[in-house]
């Protein structure tokens, strides 16, 4: 048998590389943490805001608890966990952030404390087409040991001249055109993204039938 | 007849969009958006909050968790410290996650001085403040 030329050996060396890195994306989130923090209780504090549109934050916070609430975790009031901050002089969501997680968790007996920050969250008209982008970190950490339990990024983008862009993409084009662009559908969809599991997302909670059944080790 | 019970299947799945919610959200997020839409417009946030908990406990399904103690934190703010810690109580014994904070919101519901008449909660207590 003769050996297999050099550029064959090239390319399934590059075969394999391509095969490996395909394996390895969407990379595998380590959810041990998670599992041996066991939180029951998540607080999601104000939203940090990096765009420039101010009302952003708020906004955002509003579509938070419903998916979260429905992976079956008690999920705190988050306009009174809002106002209770403000009363305190921390109506500066990045004063909220900074402060340690541990204190943050035990003035609300929280397990674990939900961090979110807005990068993105803006609109860009270019001649006829408009596309609207919103981007979004999620972070959790265990208030015990404020150590980060979960991690997650997300950014939506809808463009007008992309073709249809389904149901979605009606309801974002129908608010495009009144000149003000409607990101709630983008935001929503994000975080029911984000919070998928398997998936992105982390384990089911101990409202849900499923908690302590579905944990896959090693899980995407 | 044997056609009703796969209509009825049919409908489910095509209004039910994804996994069915496990608790009776109504509108919610939608009000809590609002809310910081129209800061200003406090009777309409108070009002979309019990709808959202009576509707929650007519149809006998789940009340969401934070809901009962968002409406509580919303009739604090209109000075209604009594009704108030009805409602801190009931997020309490359904949730008991929420203790640390309900018993919280308890203890300083009755220290809360009575809001001066006029009072018109946070919308005009954060105006005043700038």
């Amino acid at each position: 048998m003769t050996r297999p030329s050099r550029t064959v050996r090239l390319a399934l060396a590059a075969l394999a590389a391509a095969a490996l890195a395909a394996c390895a994306a969407p990379p595998k989130k380590d959810l041990g943490k998670f599992m041996a923090a066991q939180p029951r209780s998540i607080l999601v504090l104000p939203v940090v805001n990096n765009s420039v549109d101010v009302t952003a934050g708020d906004y955002f916070l509003s579509t938070v608890p419903v998916p979260l609430a429905e992976r079956g975790y008690y999920v705190f009031p988050v306009n009174l966990v809002k106002r209770l901050l403000e009363d305190d002089g921390l109506a500066d969501a990045s004063l909220v952030h900074g402060a340690p997680t541990g204190r943050v968790g035990n003035l609300f007996g929280a397990d674990a404390v939900l961090y979110i920050v807005i990068q993105k969250w803006e609109a860009q008209w270019v001649l006829v087409s408009t596309s609207v982008t919103v981007q979004l970190e999620y972070t959790l950490r265990d208030a015990k040991t404020g150590d980060v339990i979960w991690q997650d990024k997300r950014t939506k983008t809808y463009s007008s001249d992309s073709g249809g862009g389904g149901l979605i993409g009606a309801i974002v084009n129908a608010a495009v055109t009144k000149a003000s662009p409607n990101y709630m559908p983008l935001a929503l969809q994000a975080n029911w993204e984000a919070l998928t599991y398997p998936g992105p997302g982390f384990p089911a909670g101990p409202y849900r039938a499923e908690y302590k059944h579905d944990y896959q080790p090693g899980a995407p | 007849m044997t056609t009703r019970p796969l209509l009825l299947v049919l409908l489910l799945a095509a209004t039910g969009c994804g996994t069915p919610s496990m608790y009776a959200w109504g509108k919610y997020d939608d009000a809590l958006y609002k809310h910081y839409r129209n800061p200003g417009e406090r009777e309409e946030w108070v009002a979309a909050l019990k709808t959202c908990v009576l509707e929650a406990e007519q149809e006998g399904r789940k009340t969401p968790p934070g809901l009962l103690a968002e409406y509580g934190y919303a009739l604090l703010e209109e000075g209604n410290t009594k009704e108030a810690v009805v409602y801190f109580e009931k997020e309490k014994a359904k949730w008991p996650e929420s203790a640390v904070l309900m018993d919280k919101m308890i203890r300083n519901a009755g220290k809360r001085p009575p809001a001066p008449p006029g009072a018109k909660g946070p919308a005009s207590k954060l105006e005043s403040k700038r």
